[in-house]
């Protein structure tokens, strides 16, 4: 099918792909070294392992992996969330013959083809946070819902904002939204999420185009400043954890007119929960990364031993942290990075 | 390949002027039409909404500006002297990570607020001036070309931030924030520190004698050496002077940022280089004003934001942004085709 060009540029892209996880994932290469002791060898490719989303997935599965007696081989590219780089990376695993795959799929189609490789050499298939768009071939998927987090918070944001009271159809509530990319699942998701609650029950917010900040806090920002310097800004939502940081920086550079401005964001991190706590983020909606990892584990141990039940979709539910139960929740959610 | 004509040789050589050559000489005036520009997309996004000549927008460009400015300057000195240095956005990022581990260890051990900040600033110069030594020998021992030689570190760097950070922001300092937000009218205390450091690269470049030997090795490096100048010695220091700018920047989205977050200028040498383009330098060397890329930062800064401004997606932006780098392109190529013509 393929050109040789494009053969020999896979080929480049797999040894260097190589190369990279000897250097930066000296864990991942002990535990190869180790695969012959173990039971059971689980490769587990992510989007970009260095967000601290996938870290705290990590620190969940290897946990329940260790304790199970699976040897994990963790990879992923380490900054950019693409098909393209981790295309490369599920084809050169498929060499280590590891007994199933789990896999956060960067595109809802780009590795189908090659999870069908997988299922024909009798490799089972999971999916973890995002999934493929075609699950026949897939055992177990568990993910949280995005779309669900879309409308939570939204309803986080205008309850935050005093909706009731202060926004009408004569001075609609003007909302800021950032996103980190416009082409990933889960951003898009959260975003459809957002606007058909808006939509359904506050008719009274008006939503500006949203910023684009490619995961750089500090563009988003500067986006946002924009959008305040340009309206009478009364909340922003902040898709995941780095639009958040920006968020929060925005507010807290922008003057005196900006400390009425309710932000609620996605993902908590340890800033974003600092920033909550000092009142610059309303609501903070926290994935469960490390129950996605430790539950996705338990599925791949009941398929391969045979024992347990395995579900084919488990939904897990977004906690909304709030400055009322941070108290009590914020330590248990945090993503914990290392 | 480095046959470039100083202007002031081909304006003695050119012969009665035409009509036709006449407005080729005022397109020629790159400046003169970069300024018109950028007052032209200025009035133009206060057209749509009347806050954009007001003080609070105007203090954002100029904080968005002085985050461009000091990278585009070091671009523009690498590039004058011939070289190009694909590594600032990523020293940017390791640098900012690095201060800000500094300042989170000085500050947990009971040293003030500034004293820490202060620190931090010079330990994000010297990262920064790490880089830039690394690409100096590089090549000029290694004898590698500078594509490759800052290509390396461009990825080094890009990996080192996310190594060194474990993927999250660095610290967490909302009182930086608060001061870099301190200052007077459209003025911030941060941004007027970085104007003046801009103001003073100006003037070395156009004034002394290193900004001199620097044109001259951009120009033709061969007649440089015959002429003394220790080449070599020259553009290891200008790999330096941009690296520890780089630095300065990181230090600089520290402030505007809270933290040290390793995603921070990642892919910010394009806009630098973009800046260079279309401020006229040439990019083979020897040929440019620093007036210019000083246009240059300002029309990307206020294409940049604006836009946002006035609501467009911003997922135009760069299609802007690539008819900005297109038409300075071409009025630079019609400049120096009329002078090759005669």
């Amino acid at each position: 099918m393929k050109s040789r060009s494009m053969r020999l540029i896979q080929g480049a892209a797999v040894a260097s792909t190589l190369a990279a996880s000897v250097f930066t994932f000296v864990g991942g290469t002990a535990a190869v070294a180790n695969a012959a002791s173990k039971k059971f060898t689980v490769a587990y490719v992510v989007g970009a392992a260095s967000d601290p989303f996938f870290l705290s997935m990590k620190a969940g599965a290897s946990a329940e992996a260790k304790k199970l007696g699976i040897n994990l081989v963790w990879q992923g590219n380490p900054s950019v969330y693409s098909s393209a780089t981790q295309i490369p990376i599920v084809q050169t695993l498929l060499a280590i013959k590891p007994s199933a795959l789990v896999l956060a799929p960067t595109d809802t189609k780009a590795l189908q083809p090659l999870v069908a490789q997988y299922i024909a050499k009798k490799i089972p298939v999971f999916n973890v946070d995002s999934g493929d768009a075609n699950q026949s071939n897939i055992t177990s998927w568990v993910t949280g819902n995005n779309l669900q987090g879309g409308q939570a918070a939204a309803d986080a944001l205008a309850s935050a904002m005093g909706y009731a009271k202060n926004c009408t159809a004569a001075s609609k509530c003007v909302v800021a939204i950032g996103v980190s990319s416009i082409t990933t699942s889960t951003d898009a998701a959260r975003l459809k999420g957002f606007a058909a609650e808006v939509a359904k029950k506050y008719p009274n917010i008006k939503a500006l185009n949203p910023i684009v900040s490619n995961s750089q806090p500090a563009v988003a920002t500067s986006g946002f400043k924009q959008d305040l310097a340009a309206n009478k800004v009364s909340g922003i939502f902040a898709i995941d954890g780095t639009d958040l940081e920006g968020a929060a920086q925005a507010i807290l550079t922008a003057g005196s007119a900006a400390k009425s401005i309710k932000v609620v964001g996605y993902d908590a991190y340890a800033t974003t929960i600092k920033s909550m706590q000092a009142g610059k983020i309303s609501a903070i909606i926290s994935q469960q990364p490390a129950l996605e990892g430790k539950d996705i584990i338990d599925a791949v141990y009941a398929k391969l031993t045979g024992k347990g039940k395995i579900s084919h979709l488990t939904t897990l539910a977004n906690i909304v942290l709030t400055p009322a139960n941070c108290a009590k929740l914020c330590a248990t959610y945090v993503y914990k990075t290392a | 390949m480095s046959t470039v004509e100083t202007p002031v040789a081909s304006s003695n050589e050119a012969p009665p002027p035409s009509p036709l050559k006449r407005i080729a000489t005022y397109a020629a005036n790159q400046q003169f039409i970069l300024f018109l520009v950028l007052i032209g997309v200025m009035i133009f996004f206060d057209f749509h909404n009347t806050r954009f000549f007001g003080t609070s927008e105007f203090t954002n460009l100029l904080v968005d500006f002085s985050e461009a400015v000091l990278i585009a300057a070091a671009e523009m000195y690498v590039i004058t002297s011939g070289g190009i240095d694909l590594s600032v956005g990523s020293t940017i990022a390791v640098s900012t990570v690095v201060g800000a581990y500094a300042i989170q260890y000085l500050e947990g051990h009971h040293f003030g607020e500034f004293p820490s900040l202060l620190v931090g600033t010079f330990v994000c110069a010297g990262v920064g001036g790490v880089v830039g030594t690394i690409n100096a020998l590089l090549i000029t021992k290694a004898r590698l070309v500078p594509f490759v030689a800052t290509l390396v570190t461009l990825s080094m760097g890009e990996g080192l931030a996310l190594v060194f950070s474990k993927g999250g922001t660095v610290g967490y300092d909302p009182a930086a924030a608060v001061w870099s937000s301190t200052g007077f009218w459209i003025f911030r205390w941060l941004t007027l520190i970085v104007l003046g450091i801009t103001v003073i690269l100006g003037i070395v470049l156009h004034v002394s004698r290193y900004g001199r030997y620097n044109f001259a090795i951009g120009s033709n490096p061969f007649a440089a050496r015959a002429a003394g100048i220790n080449v070599n010695r020259h553009v290891a220091s200008v790999y330096v002077l941009s690296g520890v700018l780089a630095g300065l920047t990181g230090m600089i989205w520290y402030f505007n940022s809270s933290g040290g977050a390793p995603q921070n200028g990642i892919g910010n040498e394009l806009e630098a280089i973009a800046a260079v383009v279309i401020g006229g330098v040439s990019l083979v060397g020897g040929v440019g004003r620093f007036s210019g890329i000083i246009l240059g930062v300002a029309i990307l800064t206020v294409v940049h934001d604006g836009l946002v401004f006035i609501n467009v997606a911003t997922t135009w932006n760069e299609v802007v942004v690539a008819g900005f780098i297109a038409l300075a392109a071409v009025l630079q190529s019609l400049s120096s085709g009329s002078k090759r013509r005669t």
